[in-house]
């Protein structure tokens, strides 16, 4: 059905203007490399068709006006979606341009910003694209050449999204978003899990000026820690005398 | 569509140029000879590079510019408080310790930008982040944040956290040490943009302009305009700074005498003694002038033509060369040009009968060019329809008749009978102090005679407050 295809085209958006903003975040910054440009332009293709993709289905479904009261308060919230999608995909895209020009790579001294990032963005990438490996095939001046792409990129897109304004009757504010606040914490078992031991290194920093909660902590983990000590001492205990 | 923070129109917003500045350090830091030195951080069981302390960067900015401890703390600590350096032992708190704690530098896209200020949507996303990060623990000054958001932009909220848990996908792709430093960078931002209440906001963006009117169309008349303007700007007029700062300490020396706050006023201070004989001695039409006023008729053209005094012995010494017209002519200009708007045309036409007219009674001697302009411009008067003419007489009466005058037995004579007024003595018993009234002030003076009474008691206890306010 029109929704489903939607939706699954919209998660797909999501997705890729997600790793979009992250490689875009590591430009100019030591793990800038050739390699995350191409990445970039990839990345960025594969959005645009996307969201060519998502924006004739879109406008096609909104403007049969024989659709009932619900089916078009949906559409219409997926529409919101999607102008949020791409509102956050022209920031990046000009920002990436801006942080293209300021720190081009083939010059004699480069200069790129020590963040502490060294690794490469090629799973991002690889996420962004639903490919297992990425393949680089570009030349070396690609960071001065795909600049120029980008700003008739950059261009449709702000043409694209004009059209989009005009020809379609949305008022965003009259849609009702259906997760109510704090909807993200629930269905986070993938997420919130494996991140979480990681995430604890960076936070103990501002966990000190938190009074009471690393107290809290230590004790909780001392008394999992003599608990655990004690069932393997019994264990130990019990394997010596049988 | 949510309300867009960016300026869609042609008009784009500048980086502010202190940021470009600081931008421009921060990549000479990077120089793998000149710049920083850099170490790793250890973190329990990961190691990340490319951390600094606090005195390797106010010493290297001592050795690079050679300033001062002091200097390179301060501009130090604009770079922690402006984001491009984040430190990492204390996030929350942005100054520079100029000892062994840790920083490390900001990656550009989360740089301080005028050009691309923080949206809402952004703030929503990583608040929603964090939310899944710490299983619903923010701190409070962000659940109150959270919450407001949620109502504001309530529309696209499914967007923020569909958004949320793909960006928290995407960096879990990432190895550990590059995922502490991600957050570590994205927490410093939102500390830096979205400051904690308490703290100071570190830049004002200006007013939002959305004037999506003035769309400027990006063709060849835009940039011809754009290049003759930049072309006159670079043919403008400049002076050297040591010369006008030569004229600046030379005017300054000779006004210093005349600065009643500088040099103190004689015979005193109103505002300090109540005694408003200084102002009485000053007064517009008065029989003697004091000294000092005399003296600065001759330090300019302007001093004598503003002070009403100077002005009227002006046109009588002017009289007496029988080339008064020229005042008179200036005098009518300079009505003209500061009067009501309805009666310039009679008012130029006036000045043509009187002073202009090829027989005119007070007919002023103008070169020819500039007496066509102005009957030119007589036909269709405005308001700076003489302004040639009246510049013209202007240089003639400094040029010509203002050095004779100074020369003259006129002013010379007033400057010899010009009074210094005498200091007041003060009191002669130190403590006693002085009776003090202010005057009442225009509100009371409407108001019914027993309130007046009553706001004089409690006026004269403030007085001296009050007026120094009025100052």
């Amino acid at each position: 059905m029109g929704k489903d295809e939607c939706k699954t085209m919209l998660d797909a958006l999501n997705k890729v203007t997600a790793c979009y903003r992250h490689l875009v975040i590591a430009l100019g910054s030591t793990s800038d490399s050739q390699n995350l440009r191409e990445e970039l332009k990839k990345t960025r293709k594969k959005a645009q068709e996307l969201a060519v993709a998502n924006r004739t289905k879109l406008t096609t479904l909104l403007k049969d006006k024989s659709i009932s009261k619900d089916d078009r308060a949906e559409y219409e919230r997926l529409w919101v979606l999607f102008t949020s999608s791409m509102e956050l995909l022209e920031v990046d895209m000009k920002r990436s341009l801006e942080i293209g020009q300021d720190f081009p790579l083939k010059v004699p001294t480069r200069h790129l910003i020590q963040t502490g990032m060294t690794g490469s963005t090629t799973t991002v990438a690889a996420r962004a694209m639903s490919v297992q490996n990425m393949k680089y095939e570009a030349d070396a001046s690609i960071d001065t050449v795909d600049l120029k792409e980008l700003e008739t990129e950059i261009a449709q897109v702000d043409q694209m999204m004009e059209e989009m304004e005009m020809k379609v009757q949305v008022a965003p504010w009259a849609v009702e978003a259906k997760q109510e606040a704090g909807a993200e914490l629930k269905s986070t078992v993938s997420v919130g899990n494996s991140s979480v031991g990681v995430i604890s290194i960076c936070e103990e920093e501002p966990k000190e000026t938190v009074e009471g909660e690393t107290g809290l902590m230590k004790v909780f983990a001392g008394i999992i820690f003599t608990a655990v000590l004690l069932i393997a001492g019994i264990l130990g205990y019990l394997v010596i005398n049988l | 569509m949510t309300i867009n923070t960016l300026s869609q129109d042609g008009v784009q917003r500048q980086q502010m140029p202190c940021l470009t500045k600081m931008e421009r350090m921060i990549i000479s830091m990077q120089d793998p000879d000149m710049g920083i030195k850099l170490r790793n951080q250890r973190l329990l069981i990961t190691v990340i590079p490319h951390a600094m302390t606090g005195i390797d960067i106010v010493e290297w900015l001592i050795k690079k510019f050679s300033i001062s401890d002091e200097e390179a703390l301060h501009i130090g600590q604009l770079f922690v408080k402006y984001g491009y350096i984040y430190p990492l032992k204390e996030p929350r708190n942005l100054i520079l310790k100029a000892d062994d704690s840790p920083y490390r530098f900001q990656t550009p896209y989360y740089w301080m930008s005028t050009r691309w200020p923080a949206s809402e949507l952004d703030y929503a996303i990583y608040l929603a982040k964090k939310n899944i990060r710490k299983q619903g623990e923010l701190i409070e000054y962000e659940k109150e944040c959270y919450n407001a958001l949620h109502k504001r932009i309530n529309h696209t909220w499914d967007f923020v956290v569909m958004q949320a848990r793909e960006q928290l996908r995407a960096s879990k792709q990432r190895r550990k040490a590059d995922r502490i430093v991600l957050e570590c960078q994205e927490q410093a931002y939102w500390l830096v943009t979205r400051p904690p209440p308490g703290t100071l906001d570190n830049i004002d963006y200006g007013p939002e302009r959305r004037t999506m009117n003035t769309r400027v169309q990006l063709n060849a008349e835009f940039y011809k305009k754009e290049i003759e303007h930049n072309r006159i700007s670079l043919a403008r007029n400049r002076v050297k700074s040591s010369i006008c700062l030569e004229s600046y300490v030379k005017y300054c020396e000779q006004y210093q005498p005349h600065d009643p706050i500088m040099q103190g006023c004689l015979p005193s201070n109103p505002w300090i003694t109540d005694d408003i004989m200084f102002w009485n001695m000053n007064s517009e039409v008065v029989a003697v002038p004091t000294k000092l006023r005399v003296e600065c008729w001759s330090f300019s053209f302007m001093e004598l033509l503003n002070d009403p005094m100077g002005r009227k012995e002006f046109l009588t010494y002017l009289e007496k060369e029988f080339s008064a017209e020229n005042l008179c002519f200036w005098q009518a200009c300079e009505d003209v040009r500061h009067g009501e708007t309805s009666k310039i045309p009679e008012k130029v036409d006036e000045v043509y009968k009187q002073f202009l007219s090829p027989g005119a009674s007070r007919w002023v001697n103008i070169d020819s060019k500039t007496m066509e302009k102005t009957l030119e411009g007589l036909k269709h008067p405005h308001r700076f329809v003489l302004d040639d003419a009246q510049m013209h007489i202007y240089f003639l009466m400094k040029k010509d008749s203002y050095p004779r005058y100074l020369k003259s037995e006129l002013y010379k004579n007033l400057l010899a009978r010009a009074i210094v007024p005498q200091e007041t003595k003060k009191s002669v018993f130190p403590f006693m102090r002085r009776q003090r009234h202010s005057s009442p002030s225009p509100a009371l003076a409407t108001q019914t005679g027993e309130d007046d009474g009553k706001a004089k008691n409690s006026n004269s206890v403030k007085s001296n407050s009050g007026t120094a306010s009025r100052l």
